[in-house]
């Protein structure tokens, strides 16, 4: 049955059994094309949806996702018979709606114009840039991948907002020869096909791969780091739940209590923002339908707010952030503000010290609980400000809210992931174990 | 599920438009997730997916397209799109014998979980959370998540494969966070099986939860763990982390078949020090990794990856086979039907060797003791490895001292495999969810204890 059909039987059985009834609908292209050495390794055209229905009564909920549109009544039943086993005393809401969404343009609608013919030259054109230089002896992998997303939510108590977005990316990775190989990898992620420059993508990943020859591990020892933009996406994810209220009320974050207190260095802003135009993320409103909202996190070192979704927001008696999500309260782009200085001259104001260009190892040894961190990090040694060779086989470890206060300088070349948007920064000290 | 007669219309319409091979994937699941907090339940969410994924290959090219509307029209236009991008027809006879087979149910389920009431799931995790919350006064936080899916799959393809199996997986985890003087610290365990609502009168619940919450507590009170290369002792069980990542990965078809692995022409050298003996083995009656037939419809088997050292076998998915000129394995594995399978690890494990654990630990005069470890992941190009330890602590002069947190281990895994100089008697496994191309995966670690006699292990500096 179509969408539409299936919606009304459902808001029909909701108001026959005295329950408030939300349904989201997501529907998803993908688009994606790997090469491995050059040659088509994998290629995927595709598409599905899922819908999730939420039953509410006495403020509590209970859901089930289906990928059927046949049986609204079970759809029904399944999510109520959630709602009972649900024995938490916390209130829970659906949003009425009715609210001004900010205009943004996150379907532009070019991906899905270019022919797979185009979007191959670019996965070609990657490989080749990255493989042009000699000291690089694979190119294991070169990935495109163009995506539409598109989103309903629609409630019993009036709540019915659609929104579309589209955005694609380009991954090249190469390996240069070395008594051990090393691996280098660059990616961009744009909202326009011409955003994405693969000969620029191809020749980073080289570089990145050749700068490091010849690296070699570094006595263990507390250093100056300049963490580059790259690695700081990474990191600053431990950064994601520690600013849910959720987890600040459950006891879970070591920000609790820290409202409107100085937690970083005055040199460090966080802000979320509801719209960024290389953000795949940008969305204006949440999975509650709720409007997102820019706001600082922190503004100049001081924590200003936490993210909310409507249960928590009205626990607190404050206004829903809109950063209620399907599994859980995130920002939409969390971005670390940039400051004035090139990555050059941040090299120059370290003078000597480690650069970090890529941490691993971000599930398992960055734990956000208690915001310590322990990870294999990849980097440049750097001597009277310049870079003199590459570090392997060592580890950085701290502690987030710690590195926040160490942030001293903060540079003005932004980079873009998923959910982080950031520029590098120079780190006062950090502990790096090596030989 | 699909009848026969629309799935010989889908491959036949791959093979007609392009393509030397053409499999139809179809799959329906159902699952379970409950979350408990403060000792209430704050999360109930069940839900099915049902779709079909459709694979193309021209020689070494693979075409996958995946869709949840299983109308024959829509599947066969996917069918078309997937031959049309392969290009060139080179199959003329289209008649596909499928060869059903009997399959051999190793993995039997007792209680299925559509047959369990909810609120005895309930009582599971309520059982969990007090055995964990009451364990320490340190205890401050205890979240329980409860999880289970019930699985069916069907693989047919046009060289006669027809294949069904039904995988019902069982898990509960305990997440318990310990509190002393503002500072706040986690204890994980997450056991399952792949069994029915019976898992839990095979596992003590409540030893579970202690566990947990045991990491938590010690780790709360333990300074920094040193920094630098050291001997390190590493635990049985959840352990064999390490050589699931250091060494399983770089043994996928999926990087060997590239040239992108450090394991990449090996077979038959001596890659491991001699008292490494190690297995891949999806036939372990229901083990959590373990199926009856892998995703692309191949029968599971018992794979000997290191053999004394030597490296005798790689992991090999049907893309694996055309591209090494070897035998599939039984590995092809998939997250569900949006992703193309590609070789990926079942229950992966170390073999057991001749020390009791406690004669390692006296044999050593300083080093690490690994008790339980975190996750950790591995780029198979250079065979560079990390994870992290969540409980761990020193030996001093042969015995267990203090305990000590935050530690990581690094290192290249070609390396680090030769540097196993002892292997204990206490061979164990334990669970994880393994992620890489094809998705998130159940996965089985597992390893007696072992001694690396040098790691590199990230912590603070004094």
């Amino acid at each position: 049955m179509t969408f539409e059909e299936f919606k009304d039987r459902l808001f029909a059985l909701a108001k026959k059994n005295g329950v408030e009834v939300q349904i989201s609908f997501l529907e998803t292209r993908e688009f994606s094309l790997r090469l491995a050495n050059g040659d088509l390794d994998q290629y995927t055209d595709a598409g599905k949806f899922n819908v999730e229905i939420k039953v509410l009564k006495d403020g509590k909920t209970g859901t089930f996702r289906t990928q059927v549109l046949e049986n609204p009544e079970k759809c029904f039943e399944e999510a109520l018979s959630n709602l009972q086993v649900k024995d938490s005393e916390e209130k829970e809401y659906f949003f009425e709606g009715g609210k001004e969404y900010r205009e943004m343009e996150t379907y532009v609608g070019r991906f899905e114009k270019l022919s797979v013919k185009e979007k191959m030259d670019m996965a070609k054109k990657a490989h080749e840039s990255a493989a042009k230089d000699e000291r690089v002896v694979m190119v294991p992998t070169v990935m495109y991948k163009d995506m539409v997303i598109k989103k309903i939510i629609t409630n019993t108590l009036g709540l019915d907002v659609e929104s579309q977005m589209d955005g694609g990316f380009l991954f090249a990775m190469a390996i240069a020869r070395d008594a051990n190989p090393r691996s280098g990898s660059w990616y961009e992620l744009a909202r326009t096909p011409e955003d994405l420059n693969p000969e620029e993508i191809g020749k980073r990943a080289a570089e990145e791969a050749i700068s490091l020859i010849g690296s070699k591990t570094i006595p263990s020892g507390k250093y100056p780091v300049l963490m580059r933009n790259t690695a700081l996406l990474d990191l600053m994810e431990m950064f994601i739940p520690m600013i849910s209220a959720e987890n600040v009320q459950k006891n879970l974050s070591p920000l609790k209590g820290k409202l409107g207190e100085q937690v970083g260095n005055p040199a460090v802003s966080i802000k979320d923002l509801p719209y960024h135009p290389k953000g795949l993320s940008s969305t204006p409103f949440d999975d509650e339908g709720v409007p997102t909202t820019e706001k600082f996190v922190l503004e100049n070192g001081v924590l200003k707010t936490f993210l909310h979704n409507l249960k928590t927001a009205r626990k607190e008696g404050v206004e829903p952030t809109g950063n209620g999500f399907v599994g859980g309260i995130r920002p939409v782009n969390l971005m670390l503000m940039p400051g004035e200085k090139s990555f050059e001259e941040l090299l120059k104001e370290m003078d000597r010290g480690v650069v970090i260009t890529e941490v691993e190892g971000m599930h398992a040894g960055a734990n956000s609980i208690s915001g310590e961190f322990s990870l294999f990090a990849k980097g440049y040694w750097v001597e009277n400000g310049e870079i003199a060779h590459g570090v392997e086989d060592i580890t950085i470890s701290g502690n987030f809210l710690d590195l926040l206060r160490k942030i001293v300088l903060v540079g003005n070349d932004v980079k873009v992931s998923q959910h982080t948007i950031a520029p590098s920064v120079l780190v006062e000290v950090l502990d790096v174990a090596g030989k | 599920m699909l009848n026969e007669s629309v799935i010989r219309d889908v491959l036949s319409a791959v093979l007609k438009s392009g393509g030397d091979f053409a499999e139809l994937f179809f799959e329906r699941k159902y699952e379970n997730r409950y979350e408990l907090k403060d000792g209430k339940i704050e999360q109930a969410t069940s839900g099915e997916i049902v779709g079909v994924g459709i694979r193309g290959f021209l020689g070494t090219k693979a075409v996958y397209a995946y869709t949840n509307d299983l109308s024959r029209e829509n599947l066969i236009n996917v069918a078309k799109k997937v031959g049309e991008a392969l290009g060139e027809t080179k199959v003329e006879d289209l008649t596909f014998n499928f060869n059903r087979t009997k399959r051999k149910e190793r993995h039997v389920v007792l209680i299925p979980p559509a047959q369990v009431e909810k609120t005895d799931k309930v009582s599971v995790m309520k059982k969990a959370y007090y055995a964990a919350k009451n364990y320490s006064e340190l205890i401050k936080q205890v979240v329980v998540w409860y999880w289970d899916y019930d699985q069916e799959i069907l693989v047919a393809n046009s060289e006669g494969t027809w294949a069904e199996d039904r995988r019902v997986r069982t898990r509960l985890m305990i997440n318990a966070v310990a509190e002393k003087d503002g500072v706040l610290e986690r204890g994980f365990y997450g056991p399952g099986a792949g069994m029915g609502f019976e898992f839990f009168d095979r596992i003590d619940v409540e030893e579970a939860a202690k566990k947990a919450a045991r990491i938590a507590a010690r780790m709360v009170e333990a300074e920094p763990a040193p920094a630098g290369k050291m001997t390190v002792v590493i635990a049985n069980g959840f352990g064999g982390v390490i050589f699931h990542e250091a060494v399983g990965h770089g043994l996928e078809a999926t990087s060997v078949a590239k040239g992108a692995s450090v394991f990449a022409g090996k077979l038959g050298q001596k890659v491991a020090a001699e008292c490494v003996s190690a297995v891949d083995d999806a036939t372990i009656p229901n083990g959590w990794g373990s199926a009856n037939v892998d995703d692309e419809g191949t029968p599971t088997q018992r794979t000997l990856l290191i053999d004394k050292g030597v490296l005798v076998g790689y992991l090999v998915d049907k893309l694996g086979e055309r591209r090494m000129g070897m035998k599939s394995t039984g590995s092809g594995r998939r997250q569900d039907y949006t992703f193309p399978p590609t070789s990926r690890m079942s229950n992966t494990f170390i073999l057991p060797g001749d020390y009791h654990p406690e004669e390692i630990i006296a044999a050593t005069e300083y080093g690490l003791y690994a008790k339980t470890m975190g996750g950790g992941s591995v780029n198979p190009a250079t065979g560079e490895f990390n994870f992290a330890v969540s409980e761990a602590y020193l030996i001093e002069k042969g015995r267990i001292t203090k305990p000590v947190r935050g530690a990581t281990l690094i290192g290249k895994g070609h390396e680090i495999i030769q540097k196993i100089d002892m292997v204990g008697n206490d061979l164990a496994r334990d669970q994880g969810m393994c992620g890489s191309f094809s998705g998130s995966v159940p996965a089985d670690v597992g390893q007696p204890t072992i001694r690396v006699k040098e790691i590199v292990v990230g912590g603070r500096n004094k």
